[in-house]
């Protein structure tokens, strides 16, 4: 946090003169908070949830299925609804908040890469605790994204190791045991949210750091910062490490995936900043109706024009790149690179120039890694 | 860069440089552009012995993670590279590592300055590593499944990663980690290597005069002293010769001294550090043994620094952790284990132009003390008035204040 603050105040002061919020005028204290929290509740989380939620009973109907009866068919109609699911996934990973938080919801749901040398022992051991942080990297969609295209290079050889192999049981039991588990982790949160956090959360709409506003904004740009732009791209495209990580894209084992859920994120990130509806049918307060309330300007321009401009920018630049990203880092990593720019512009203007006008401060650290 | 910050981290420089302020402008001394010295067209700097030693602390730290292969008796000859009955072990990965005399446990607390007239001290120092590296597997390994709860041990969440911890909430690889900065690298540099009574011990001046060389060797006695400093800090470096374009090379001082220079309130540290290395050196090439001992304590007083605000950042790190409505004790556990062996590395620190540390054993027993002794589960309990409080007090010896450490 300290780290933060000082460079926080030293650059408000440098950018006073480039993001411009009136000093006289509106002020935050006078935009409808609690309206903001409210069409994000009720119009853009609850509903993502719920039909996540559906998608996840579905998966979870289908590995039921694949496991009573493997075969081709069972395999392909459980290999669909898990992309369905993946993709619907994108739409409330940004969320954690409230209980999703309490209960490590992304970390259980969504850590890559897998961990497939433990994930193997759990299989073969019988025995595991997967709410034990540890058990992150052995569960969730990646996971099961080994456990559908990873086991093997054909889906012959992979139809054995549930079939024929002297283990098969180990493996339908522990993918059943997954996509249960995930489906429970869901309902929870999704229970959650319907049965009192909905109204804690919009109730609590003052302006201090422990307000709904101020936690959601946090947990949106951490969630832009760290799992869109980093995790999805930055990381395996090496720009925190010393060369690229082909290993470390979304949907590594199915190969195919990867692009579509990164754009199904930037588009949802958009969604929310715009405070549109989930189901497409219009739009309520939000941050960029708060950012445009307060006229907040950046170097001349609306800044909330210029946050959505970048995720423009973001999405065509990722749309450029191949389905498969580790084709597409192998073969041209620049174009991985260029795709992590743009979406990184979307930080600065996050991060510094909305926090700073919207008057909340960040409340994570940029840990040492240590 | 405005202008009061720039006068800001001025006086911050100017008050770092200890009192005897060198008039060396007349003497004429060959600094090379970087740590290069050279004798019949070969180098004479060598720290062998500190490289292997980081090399060894470096597999030891990791195999206190190895909660499948690593046992009591393997981590324990790790620390001392022999079997309890003294005997020749092979405990590392690294053959050259298993090959060679040296160890880590002797040079733990065995400076001459502070050590070689307190043994008792020096054994109870290299007992305190032994008894956490037990714990870990005493302790940690059989919980390694189970969720670490106030008394209980085991494995708790912070952010995604996962931290094993004792009952108390310790990460007992990271007292052994952040403690060997202290018992190993800060105290042979800075009470050892760079201290007169190593440097000019036997007939080191005289034959660093006449340049006899140690038998078999291309250096005098004297220069390599100086030299085995220096390797406890940039034994690792990729480039050890330029080591600050990459400093985090190795999981000890270096890294830390990367981390303090990120800090853009004392980002001239490093500089300083290694110039006063290089000049000190050239100083011995010239004979110049006033300047060797000036730049003696300016290292001094910086990597004491780092020590200090390392500490101290952690502290405040660990207190921010525990300051939200719900307590991050993953995270913070972790902030201040780390800070624990900071805290713990203190004793070896070296205020400038004296034979004493910035603080005692006793000194810092008592901030340990305060820091595990808010309530009976240790860091489940601590407060951060307590945290503060340490703080305040590591930092009321030096020229910069806890926000400035911490940020």
């Amino acid at each position: 946090m300290r780290a933060l603050t000082i460079l926080f105040l030293l650059l408000s002061v440098l950018t006073v003169s480039c993001t411009e919020t009136d000093l006289s005028g509106p002020s935050s204290n006078d935009f409808d908070r609690q309206a903001m929290l409210e069409n994000w509740a009720d119009n853009i989380i609850i509903p993502s949830y719920e039909a996540f939620s559906g998608h996840m009973a579905t998966l979870h109907a289908d590995a039921e299925a694949f496991t009573t009866t493997p075969n081709q068919t069972t395999l392909d109609q459980l290999r669909n609804s898990w992309e369905t699911a993946y993709l619907s996934w994108q739409n409330v990973s940004q969320f954690e908040i409230g209980t999703a938080a309490q209960i490590r919801y992304r970390d259980n749901m969504n850590i890559y890469p897998v961990n497939t040398t433990e994930l193997e022992k759990n299989i073969a051991d019988g025995s595991y605790n997967l709410s034990l942080p540890a058990e992150n990297d052995r569960q969730g969609f990646p996971a099961l994204d080994y456990l559908l295209f990873g086991l093997s290079t054909n889906d012959g050889d992979i139809l054995d190791y549930y079939t024929t192999h002297q283990n098969a049981n180990g493996y339908k039991t522990y993918l059943l045991a997954l996509t249960e588990r995930m489906k429970g982790l869901t309902d929870t949160v999704l229970d959650s949210w319907e049965t009192g956090y909905r109204d804690e959360f919009v109730q609590n709409s003052g302006n201090g750091a422990n307000s709904s506003v101020d936690m959601m904004v946090n947990d949106y740009v951490f969630y832009y910062e760290k799992v869109l732009r980093a995790g999805k791209i930055g990381i395996p495209a090496g720009v925190f490490s010393g060369s690229p990580l082909p290993t470390h894209v979304e949907a590594y084992y199915n190969q195919e995936l990867s692009k579509a859920l990164a754009l199904e994120a930037i588009d949802a990130a958009q969604a929310f900043f715009n405070g549109e509806y989930f189901d497409g049918n219009g739009s309520g307060e939000s941050l960029k109706s708060y950012l445009d309330f307060l006229n907040t300007m950046k170097e001349g321009a609306d800044l909330s024009n210029r946050i959505n401009t970048q995720f423009e920018s973001a999405r065509s630049q990722a749309n450029s790149l191949s389905s498969n990203f580790r084709v597409q880092i192998n073969t041209d990593n620049s174009a991985m690179l260029s795709t992590y720019d743009q979406l990184q512009r979307n930080v600065v203007f996050l991060k510094v120039d909305m926090l700073q006008a919207l008057n909340i401060n960040v409340d994570y650290i940029d840990a040492d890694g240590d | 860069m405005k202008i009061s910050r720039l006068l800001f981290i001025s006086i911050l420089s100017i008050s770092f440089i200890s009192c005897g302020i060198s008039t060396d402008n007349d003497i004429d001394l060959d600094i090379p552009a970087d740590y290069t010295f050279t004798r019949n067209g070969s180098s004479s700097v060598s720290f062998s012995g500190q490289t292997t030693r980081i090399k060894m602390a470096t597999e030891l730290v990791s195999a206190m993670m190895a909660f499948d292969t690593s046992t009591e008796e393997s981590l324990l000859e790790m620390f001392r590279n022999e079997t309890s009955q003294g005997g020749d072990a092979d405990p590392f990965a690294d053959a050259e590592l298993n090959a060679s005399t040296k160890s880590i446990k002797s040079k733990v607390a065995a400076s001459a300055d502070f050590y070689s007239a307190n043994t008792t001290e020096s054994a109870e120092i290299k007992a305190d590593f032994e008894a956490w590296i037990s714990a870990q597997v005493n302790e940690v390994f059989p919980n390694e499944d189970s969720l670490a709860r106030p008394g209980v041990a085991g494995q708790i969440a912070d952010g995604s990663s996962t931290r094993y911890v004792s009952a108390k909430g310790l990460e007992y690889n990271q007292l052994v980690a952040k403690g060997l900065i202290g018992a190993l690298m800060t105290d042979q540099m800075l009470n050892n290597y760079l201290s007169v009574s190593v440097l000019d011990a036997g007939s080191n001046q005289q034959d660093n005069n006449s340049e006899v060389l140690v038998d078999g060797q291309n250096y005098t006695n004297m220069e390599h002293k100086w030299d085995e400093a220096y390797g406890y800090l940039f034994g690792a470096s990729q480039d050890p010769a330029n080591p600050l374009a990459t400093l985090g090379d190795d999981n000890f001082l270096n890294k830390y001294l990367g981390r303090v220079v990120d800090n853009p309130l004392f980002s001239t540290v490093g500089v300083d550090v290694y110039n006063a290395f290089k000049t000190g050196r050239a100083a011995i090439v010239a004979s110049e043994y006033d300047i060797r001992d000036e730049r003696a304590n300016i290292i001094r007083d910086r990597i004491s620094a780092v020590i200090a605000i390392r500490a101290i950042y952690y502290l405040q790190a660990g207190k921010d952790a525990l300051s939200g409505t719900e307590k991050d004790f993953g995270a913070a556990f972790h902030d201040l284990s780390e800070g624990y062996g900071f805290v713990y590395s203190l004793q070896f620190t070296r205020i400038p132009g004296t034979n004493t540390p910035f603080f005692t054993r006793s000194e810092v027993e008592g901030f340990l003390n305060d820091l595990m002794g808010d309530g009976e589960n240790g860091l489940w309990d601590v407060t951060p008035q307590t945290l503060d409080d340490i703080s305040a007090s590591i930092a009321a010896k030096f020229n910069f204040n806890v926000e400035q450490a911490a940020s």
